[in-house]
């Protein structure tokens, strides 16, 4: 177990380190963010004294190295946007993304199991039928567009809910739906397909047959054996969500989150923040990985996991 | 060769063109079975063939600029036109027209990532499951590296930074997407390698390439096609939200993601400008999606066989109802 | 079933009154389009810091919404003691929020800040001639420049005053403290700010109690929050909306589009062919046609009327097809290629203009080339100053409403985005920059303006207005010089 965990481990900040070099390389071959950040109308001597300030005139293996003692100390400096600690910002925004994530994926859970269950006691009726085509469509409709809709309908036809932003409870309610939405259509799909599995088990019906009631039977002995792989589909979609594809969500919502954040840097090509919020990402990939592998490891012992 | 094998040749050929012949009626069967799977298969001939003859079915050219006619609303409005039938953008151009053409990139982009990732991710497994050792372990190591990174935002750096377009779309598309591939092909060439007909043709002395093309890959072409199709859905949405974010396609290229994300600024006075491009984009994706799962179906024989077991139960229920009917009614 | 539908319904409509409850009387919410990086109001060039900081601090002088310089701390319009000093009069009694008074020495000081090369403020481009400051009384101060300034009142229109004490204080840039009509209450930073009426003011009392700042990037979702009616005021409203927001205000604003002509080498060398670029454009339809009539025809020159030196006997060049066609045939240029360079997605219909614009030169018989660069990239070619391309597409903003900014940037030789080099006309910028006399310089500016129309070095297209949309119950007339100073807005 400690050796497993110490091998998680290294591979982890191999890739930290691997995604670090890649933005760091990627983020040099931006043009001038000197030329984006002053007005249009500066002189030539003042672009100069500018990045100069910024330090962007030395010598690119300078830069490099000054680069790597920084993610040793965890400080990427300051934002050349906003002026204040990179990592200030990013420990700002980060909550609210993972208030967004545990929102979202936390309803896309609640709903899902239920609506799988009973979509697998009867599989190819009604009932089952519908929540298949159901998650299907959820899979098929793009987010931004059905975030779109959700503000056209529930915040400019019916007024009840507010369009954008994070001030009050009530305003996470449409950016967490339109986000947990293809999740939920995934999770679904998947308990139902688990659960058609258990429920034609051979303990199963057995427990049936001695007359267990029914709750006891799916919730106890079905529901738990269809969990790990709920499980991993559930780790593997917080891991996509702050591996950027919050990013959709937080835009049209205006959600003051890490992705949208990382949008507004990469228009204003603010190499520093960039490379902040993609060390954080990394490392918030990482982690949940290893998480993932060691619940896995606790759960499931006879697992074999390198 | 003598004659005479030459001839068991020909029949043998023919025999199996007529087994050909015969898989296709099959499946056009199953098909039949399968009422949203069909519906799926339809839909997207018909996208291709829109995507194929767009020049010639669109009525108009999807960036031609009509300043006076600009946000033009579909014809079943009173002011709507023919002329253009689903109304037109802020620049007067035609949306139908431009949806058409639409169906052209978006079904261009998934194709091309999923051959592209398709095939290195392929290759890589093969690579990795067959020659084993140092390569497996590279390969192996390589891809959950990769798997690992935070891959939409290096995407969006990647393509902010290179500019994007057309081309730069799918390859970083197809460099994020390869890796699905890359594992799902090492785990069968793994599985199938200790099957014995493999191990057998190993003996006598068949040469890698001949081993890998001739037994390998054909055992592989049904689960990798259905996971190329999944991931081409997949694709055409990841296209669509790129070119919403502004990251993707750009003007004066038409998608439909771009056409949602130019139409938004003005959803409150034409809605048919994020209405029809987004519908398209989940047509399109519900309809591959459906043939992949009707795929799935029909590709896993377990699946299949409990297919068949509730087709035949229906089709006794009915019987019996029938009869029992008939009985009734009798006099 | 129905029931439960109806107790959804309910919880629903609870959670939304909740989070509607901050509609008080007198308070509004304003959605700008990009959120504040610091608020401290000397160190950046920031459109969203600017809209807030407008409202906590003054400006030693302020201008009426037509545009005319007034006094504002300054008791009246400063005056000349020398060529190259200013003498500045301050109002007595005035106090900062946080008590400390508002003298000659908070003034010098706050001069000192924005001048100081450590400081390294991206406003200086504003202060660039100023060399000291020092206080001669308790509310007098001499301004010195380092050579004749004329338009120094201009610049002290922007200088906006910090207390010497507080704003040593490191958390001064997340806490602003100034003399101005509104006090600052909170910063919620990706989320709004809050202001709130200064009791002390020194100036007549605004109507409206408290401002909350909402900041919002797409232009789509500020207007759905608008028609929601979460918002009071918003920015930036396209032309097509101003029939379905519940108001709307347009102002001429400070942007001016042009394309600026490569006079040196190039199918645009020939004046007959820049001339010929002028008359083939239909300004008039690009106003009403992609602006719905929210735009002006720009008069032959980058300025508005309300600028210093506007020369109102230079007119735009009149919309004449054949003229133009006529021009490039005799200029032997027919048919040759021109090059036009813009971006997308960074100015209102950017993208759209120089489209619509190549197609008019089209007409009149070039091959135009439209290249669409990213931003960046575009900038590369706007400051190349090795090899210019034929024309290129900007947005010029003079928020100093003098010719000087924009004509040292555009018109003069060597200037970042100049494409001429026609010394006379650099001549007659620099004798206007130390012309401290107020008629002689706005003559050479006429004479500037003159010139650079008769040789055609740009095509002038368009002066934008801006418009802002308004939720019905609020009042405001809008301002030329685009600052959305609360203690003008009421509401009904």
């Amino acid at each position: 177990m400690g050796r497993f965990i110490y091998r998680r481990l290294i591979h982890g900040l191999i890739v930290i380190f691997g995604v670090t070099i890649i933005v760091f390389v990627v983020t040099r071959m931006v043009g001038d963010p000197v030329q984006v950040m002053l007005p249009l109308e500066s002189t030539l001597e003042q672009r100069a004294a500018f990045e100069k300030k910024l330090g962007l005139d030395r010598p690119i293996y300078i830069q490099f190295g000054e680069f790597l003692g920084n993610i040793a100390r965890l400080d990427f400096g300051e934002s050349l946007w906003q002026k204040r600690p990179a990592m200030d910002i990013v420990f700002e925004k980060l909550p609210m993304t993972i208030l967004l994530t545990a929102v979202g994926i936390g309803f896309a859970c609640v709903a899902a199991i239920p609506l799988g269950i009973i979509a697998a006691l009867r599989p190819g009726g009604m009932v089952d039928r519908v929540t298949v085509f159901g998650s299907l469509l959820g899979l098929s409709v793009p987010q931004f567009w059905l975030g779109l809709l959700f503000i056209v309908l529930f915040a400019v036809q019916f007024k009840i809910l507010p369009t954008s932003g994070a001030a009050t409870p009530a305003h996470i309610i449409m950016p967490a739906l339109t986000m947990g939405l293809p999740t939920l259509a995934r999770l679904v799909m998947l308990v139902r397909s688990s659960m058609i599995d258990e429920l034609n088990q051979q303990y199963v019906k057995t427990s049936f047959a001695k007359g267990l009631p029914f709750v006891r039977v799916v919730g106890l002995h079905a529901l738990r054996n269809a969990g790990l792989p709920v499980m991993t589909l559930v780790g593997w979609e917080v891991i996509r969500s702050l591996a950027g594809y919050s990013v959709v969500v937080e835009t049209v919502f205006a959600w003051p989150g890490i992705g949208l954040t990382a949008i507004q840097a990469i228009e204003r090509d603010d190499l520093i923040l960039i490379q902040a919020i993609v060390f954080t990402a990394a490392v918030c990939v990482v982690a949940i990985n290893i998480a993932m592998d060691f619940i896995y490891k606790l759960i499931d012992p006879r697992l074999k996991l390198t | 060769m003598s004659p005479t094998s030459a001839d068991t040749l020909e029949k043998a050929l023919e025999k199996n063109r007529y087994e050909r012949v015969e898989k296709l009626l099959e499946l056009g069967r199953e098909l039949k079975r399968d009422k949203a799977g069909l519906i799926g298969v339809i839909l997207i001939t018909a996208l291709v063939m829109m995507a194929v003859f767009a020049p010639m079915i669109a009525p108009h050219d999807p960036t031609d600029q009509d300043l006076t006619a600009r946000l033009a609303p579909p014809v079943w409005y009173e002011k709507g036109t023919w002329n253009h039938m689903l109304g037109t953008d802020h620049l007067g151009r035609d949306v139908l027209s431009r949806t058409i053409h639409g169906a052209r990139v978006s079904l261009w982009v998934g194709a091309a990532v999923v051959l592209l990732a398709g095939g290195f991710g392929v290759v890589m497994g093969l690579m990795a499951g067959y020659l084993g050792g140092r390569t497996d372990a590279f390969v192996m190591r390589w891809i959950d590296t990769q798997v690992a990174f935070p891959g939409l935002l290096l995407a969006l750096i990647i393509l902010a930074v290179i500019g994007p377009s057309l081309t730069t779309v799918v390859v970083v598309l197809a460099l994020n997407g390869w890796m699905v591939y890359g594992r799902m092909t090492r785990s069968a060439v793994l599985s199938i390698r200790q099957s014995p007909y493999v191990e057998a043709a190993e003996v006598v002395g068949c040469r890698w390439p001949r081993v890998i093309f001739r037994h390998i890959l054909p055992n592989l072409t049904s689960p990798l096609l259905t996971l190329a199709i999944l991931e081409f859905a997949r694709i055409v949405l990841a296209e669509a939200a790129l070119s919403f974010l502004g990251l993707g396609i750009q003007p004066p290229a038409t998608s439909w993601g771009l056409d949602v994300s130019m139409g938004k600024n003005y959803m409150f006075m034409a809605w048919w400008l994020v209405t029809i491009p987004g519908c398209a984009i989940a047509v399109t994706v519900l309809a591959i999606n459906l043939v992949a799962s009707w795929l799935r179906l029909i590709s896993d024989p377990q699946e299949r066989e409990k297919q068949f077991a509730r087709h035949m139960a229906g089709a006794m229920r009915k019987k019996m109802q029938a009869s029992i009917e008939k009985e009734l009614k009798a006099p | 079933m129905k029931k439960y539908g109806r107790l959804l319904l309910a919880a629903v409509l609870m959670v939304a009154a909740f989070a509607g409850t901050a509609q008080a009387d007198a308070q509004i919410t304003i959605a700008l389009g990009s959120e504040p990086t610091t608020l401290d109001p000397q160190i950046r060039e920031d459109g969203g810091e600017r809209a807030v900081n407008d409202n906590i601090y003054d400006t030693v002088l302020g201008r009426t919404p037509e545009g005319d310089l007034i006094p504002s701390l300054a008791v009246r319009m400063p005056e000349l003691v020398d060529a190259q000093t200013w003498e500045v009069t301050l109002r007595s009694g005035i106090t900062f929020h946080n008590g400390e008074p508002l003298n000659a020495d908070a003034v010098v000081y706050s001069i000192k800040r924005v001048i100081d090369p450590e400081f390294n403020s991206e406003q200086i481009s504003f202060f660039s001639t100023i060399k000291d400051a020092r206080a001669t009384g308790d509310l007098t101060l001499h301004v010195i420049t380092d050579g004749p300034d004329p338009i120094l009142p201009t610049r002290l229109y922007w200088l906006k005053v910090v207390p010497p004490k507080y704003s040593k204080d490191p958390k001064f840039a997340e806490n602003p403290v100034g003399t101005g009509p509104y006090r600052f209450v909170t910063w919620q930073r990706g989320q709004h700010i809050d202001l709130v009426r200064n009791e002390d003011y020194w100036g007549p009392a605004p109507q409206i109690t408290s401002v909350r700042y909402r900041f919002i990037e797409e232009p789509g979702t500020r207007l759905a929050g608008l028609m929601a009616g979460e918002f009071d005021l918003i920015t930036n409203l396209l032309p097509e909306f101003t029939a379905h927001v519940p108001k709307s205000v347009n102002v001429l604003g400070l942007e001016h589009p042009i394309i600026i002509l490569n006079a040196d080498k190039g199918v645009t060398r020939d004046v007959r062919v820049r001339k010929a670029l002028n008359y083939a454009v239909d300004k008039q339809a690009l106003a009403k046609g992609l602006f719905e009539g929210f735009a002006q025809v720009a008069q032959g020159q980058l300025l508005s009327p309300s600028f210093f030196g506007y020369n109102d006997q230079v007119k735009a060049y009149p919309y004449d097809p054949d003229k133009a066609r006529k021009l490039i045939q005799e200029a032997g240029a027919a048919g040759q290629t021109i090059e036009l360079i813009g971006t997308s997605g960074r100015w209102l219909k950017d993208r759209d203009l120089v489209e619509a614009v190549a197609d008019y030169w089209k007409k009149a018989g070039l091959d135009v080339k439209v290249r669409i660069f990213e931003f960046n990239e575009y900038l590369n070619r706007l400051f190349d100053r090795k090899t210019r391309a034929d024309s290129i597409f900007v947005v010029s903003s003079n928020e100093l409403l003098d010719a000087d900014k924009s004509f040292s940037a555009y018109y003069k030789a060597g200037g970042v985005g100049a494409s001429n080099t026609d010394e006379t006309l650099a001549d007659l910028i620099d004798a206007a920059r130390s012309e401290t006399d107020e008629q002689k310089r706005e003559s050479l500016y006429h004479q500037a303006v003159e010139l650079a129309h008769d040789q055609a070095y740009f095509v002038w297209l368009l002066n934008i207005e801006d418009i802002y949309g308004l939720s019905q119950r609020l009042v405001w007339p809008g301002r030329v010089d685009a600052r959305l100073l609360v203690k003008e807005m009421r509401i009904q």
